[in-house]
């Protein structure tokens, strides 16, 4: 016993540590980073960065002072962005990453894998909160009010294809999706999940938390150096399972690195492309938007899916 | 009511090339009029120093060195040139131009913004 | 306690470094939850002392001082002091030196209407829309710099004329230009008209009646804006604008749409100046004499710059240096009405509001004396300010 229990260890601190998750996961991040910035600056007319320059900002982030302000609770300002990377980080574990079968599974980790991506925006929020900064604190306000707003109806849209698959496990979700196009089936929910993504991540046009015009950097006006640079790996890897998970779910599985690659590049370009088209939504607009039609459109789905399955009983 | 306007500009943008200038690696040609570094033509010059004293930065300074065999000496501080040409419109014997083609002015080295215009004609 | 200060209140300073802000200015905006209460600014963050630079300058150097009151208007700013110093000494300039100048005046408006566009579509968050104007406006830059050699700070001025003249290409590539600008102004009229997220931005915001308007004191399309008929190339022509009459653009909206909508119209109106000009460049010299001092007495000069009225008075002894040169310039003007506009409406709406009426804050840094009732009124001479300077420094090394 003893012996495999070793080998067990090491598989599952490789498997967290450097690939799939860690290191290969953080790489990866940057990678998509690149693609998001060039893109969005080829759609806007422009050169656009060269591939290693997410790397380069990170290292340097990594590499700079950080500074902590007066009147903050040191440990939370540090320890925050290291929960940050460590929950989106743990998330992979259960994602179908890179395009490989999970590597740990449990009944119900779809929640957990759900709510281990919020813990960014909740560090996030904290983060803003815990400073004395004013454009911080309104920016954790935002950030928190956005969570609120989209949460529920991204969990919802996430259950669509859960509920027919009927099983809260993403791995034997992602065995019924393999070749299964839910978009055609459940288009409502896949907008939501998108439209969901993008106000996790703050990518404009849901930017409303970090709208840099008003107040700066948001939550994270008074980060720099490491912090800033782990919230922005965390954000960057939040981003890649958050296509993982769309993807797998939506577009019929990624059993494939490179279904994995063809698919979640594909769902990339359409965020950017939302991006770049749309202008800023204040903050009340976004809520608006959430609960007026997001929810409202989920919870048509569903009642869409219960009906027919009612019907095939 | 009406999404995504742009998204035209964007297509095309996507697919064509971008319009920055790579500025070190591709130069457009520089347009006939540009105002660049000063130019001395000192076969005209009668020393009037009406060029120094309408040069709003103090940029220029007039010396005659020998007024018998007009010899003048022009020194040009190109760091407090603010390349507005009014020297160039004001010198009536059209000794002052400005090159179109010496722009890119930056230095390490103070020396290269102090240009002494007609020092070292005796030992040319 | 002071009446303001009973409130507890949750201010947020935009300014003096802020990234919404791309010049030294401080806002104080008071909200509550989201909403804004109270705003105030203050201004004199960039004051450089120029008016009273040029009292040391002669009349000529002066000029390329005041070119630089404002690097984006800088055409307009040379062209206000030049037609004031014309006056003082009596000089008439030639038709084609003055019809000149309003082409240049005009294609400076182009680039100052562009680049406002942009920065308030950045404002909103709409990068997109930014990148895409601040391109086309390379366009008018190139030819500026074709015609002037310089991209900012043309410099086309000279007391007395022009330096610099239209020749066959200049023209070819100015018509291709305008008629590329055109086309593109009015896709822009219809993404900033019709674009659904766009308009949520900035439909009914910071709406500003006529009355406001007028009691607020704005001036240029931010008054037009609001259907206050002030436009200084209309009522009082000035240079060639009396041989290119200039369609006034109203619209009776007030709020940030129609000021979108005034400004991109405007455009049009400057593209059909610039090509009737080309047509009907009358021939002639480019300058005239103009002596070196100036003949004592004191003028008045306003232009429509491209943010609004702008105003010179400008005063000569007779020397070859003036005497005293004030500058009043539109952002002051339409500043007071920013700060009304904001209160009520939500943070998000601010940098928008602001953007709204085109700020330029370099420009605006002039000296203002306000009278609130409660402290007094403190002017300085020149030679109490060097003593109040001299005894500063000498009780701080004690």
């Amino acid at each position: 016993m003893g012996s495999t229990t070793i080998k067990d260890v090491l598989i599952s601190l490789t498997a967290l540590l450097i690939f799939p998750g860690g290191l290969f996961l953080l790489l990866v991040s940057l990678a998509y980073e690149w693609v998001d910035r060039k893109l969005l600056a080829r759609m806007q007319n422009r050169v656009g960065p060269r591939w290693f320059q997410p790397m380069a900002d990170t290292i340097k982030l990594l590499a700079k002072e950080e500074i902590v302000p007066d009147a903050v609770d040191a440990s939370l300002f540090i320890g925050l962005p290291i929960v940050a990377l460590a929950g989106v980080l743990t998330a992979a574990i259960y994602m179908p990453f890179p395009g490989l079968p999970p590597i740990g599974s449990f009944p119900g980790d779809l929640i957990v894998t759900v709510f281990l991506l919020s813990l960014v925006t909740i560090c996030l929020g904290l983060a803003g909160a815990n400073t004395l900064d004013r454009f911080s604190l309104v920016g954790a306000t935002r950030t928190l009010t956005q969570l609120f707003a989209y949460e529920a109806p991204f969990l919802l849209a996430l259950l669509g294809p859960a509920f027919v698959a009927r099983s809260w496990e993403i791995s034997e979700i992602i065995s019924y999706t393999d070749g299964r196009w839910l978009l055609i089936t459940q288009p409502f929910g896949f907008i939501v999940a998108v439209i969901g993504l993008i106000g996790k991540l703050e990518i404009p046009p849901l930017d409303a938390p970090e709208a840099e015009t008003e107040i700066v950097a948001g939550a994270l006006t008074e980060y720099s150096g490491r912090g800033l640079a782990l919230f922005r790996l965390a954000k960057g890897v939040a981003l890649v399972l958050g296509l993982t998970l769309i993807a797998a779910f939506y577009l019929g599985g990624v059993a494939t690195p490179l279904l994995f690659l063809v698919k979640t590049l594909a769902l990339l370009l359409v965020i950017v492309g939302i991006h770049a088209l749309f202008t800023r939504l204040r903050i009340d607009q976004t809520v608006g938007l959430w609960w007026k039609y997001g929810t409202l459109l989920v919870l048509v789905q569903w009642l869409g899916i219960i009906i027919w399955q009612g019907v095939m009983i | 009511m009406k999404f995504g306007t742009m998204l035209g500009d964007l297509t095309i943008s996507l697919f064509s090339k971008p319009s920055t200038e790579r500025y070190p690696f591709e130069r457009s040609e520089t347009p006939e009029r540009l105002r660049g570094l000063l130019i001395w033509h000192p076969e005209k010059c009668i020393g009037c120093g009406l060029c120094a004293k309408d040069c709003p930065a103090g940029a220029l300074d007039v010396i005659v060195l020998d007024k018998e065999s007009k010899k003048y000496q022009l020194r040009y501080y190109p760091d407090r040139c603010i390349f507005c040409g009014q020297c160039v419109y004001s010198c009536r014997q059209g000794c002052l131009e400005m090159s179109n083609e010496k722009w890119e002015l930056a230095a390490l080295d103070r020396s290269a913004f102090e240009i002494i215009y007609g020092e070292c004609l005796e030992n040319e | 306690m002071s009446e303001v200060g009973k409130r507890e209140s949750f201010t947020i300073p935009i300014g003096p470094q802020h990234p919404a802000l791309k010049e030294p200015e401080h806002f104080l905006i008071s909200v509550d939850g989201e909403i804004v209460t109270d705003a105030v600014v203050r201004l004199g963050y960039a004051h450089r002392g120029i008016e009273k630079a040029v009292e040391s300058r002669t009349w000529v150097q002066s000029l390329y001082m005041l070119e630089r009151i404002c690097g984006i208007c800088s055409h307009i700013h040379a062209m206000a002091y030049c037609l004031g110093v014309e006056q003082l000494a009596g000089v008439e300039v030639p038709p084609r030196a003055q019809a000149i100048r309003v082409l240049v005046a005009e294609l400076e408006r182009i680039h100052s209407h562009l680049l406002w566009f942009g920065v308030s579509a950045h404002e909103a968050g709409f990068d997109t829309l930014f990148m895409y104007t601040w391109r086309d406006r390379e366009k008018v830059m190139d030819l500026l710099e074709g015609f002037s050699g310089n991209r900012v700070n043309y410099s086309v001025n000279v007391l007395g004329g022009v330096k610099f003249d239209i020749d066959d290409a200049q023209a070819i590539a100015i018509r291709e230009a305008v008629s590329f600008l055109e086309e593109r102004t009015h896709h822009y009229l219809d993404v900033v008209t019709k674009d659904t997220m766009f308009l949520q931005r900035t439909r009914g915001i910071g709406v500003m009646t006529r009355s406001q308007a007028e009691v607020l004191g704005t001036v240029g399309p931010t008054a037009r804006a609001s259907n206050v008929y002030r436009e200084i190339r209309v009522e009082a022509p000035y240079a060639a604008y009396d041989k290119y009459p200039v369609k006034i653009i109203l619209d009776n909206r007030g709020d940030l749409e129609a000021r979108f909508v005034v400004r991109l119209t405007e455009l049009f109106e400057s593209y059909r100046i610039i090509l009737e000009i080309l047509e009907t460049l009358p021939d002639g010299d480019l300058t005239t004499r103009i002596p070196r001092r100036i003949k004592a007495g004191e003028t008045v000069s306003r232009v429509e710059a491209p943010r609004g009225e702008l105003f010179y008075f400008i005063k000569s002894n007779g020397s070859d240096t003036p005497e005293r040169i004030r500058a009043r310039t539109p952002t002051i003007c339409n500043m007071m009405s920013v700060m009304k506009l904001l209160v009520g409406h939500q943070l998000a709406d601010v940098p928008m509001i602001l953007a709204g009426i085109d700020p330029c804050f370099s420009c605006n840094d002039r000296m203002v004396a306000l009278n609130r009732g409660r402290n007094k009124e403190q002017l300085l001479t020149w030679e109490a300010l060097r003593q109040y300077g001299i005894d500063y420094y000498k009780r701080r090394s004690d």
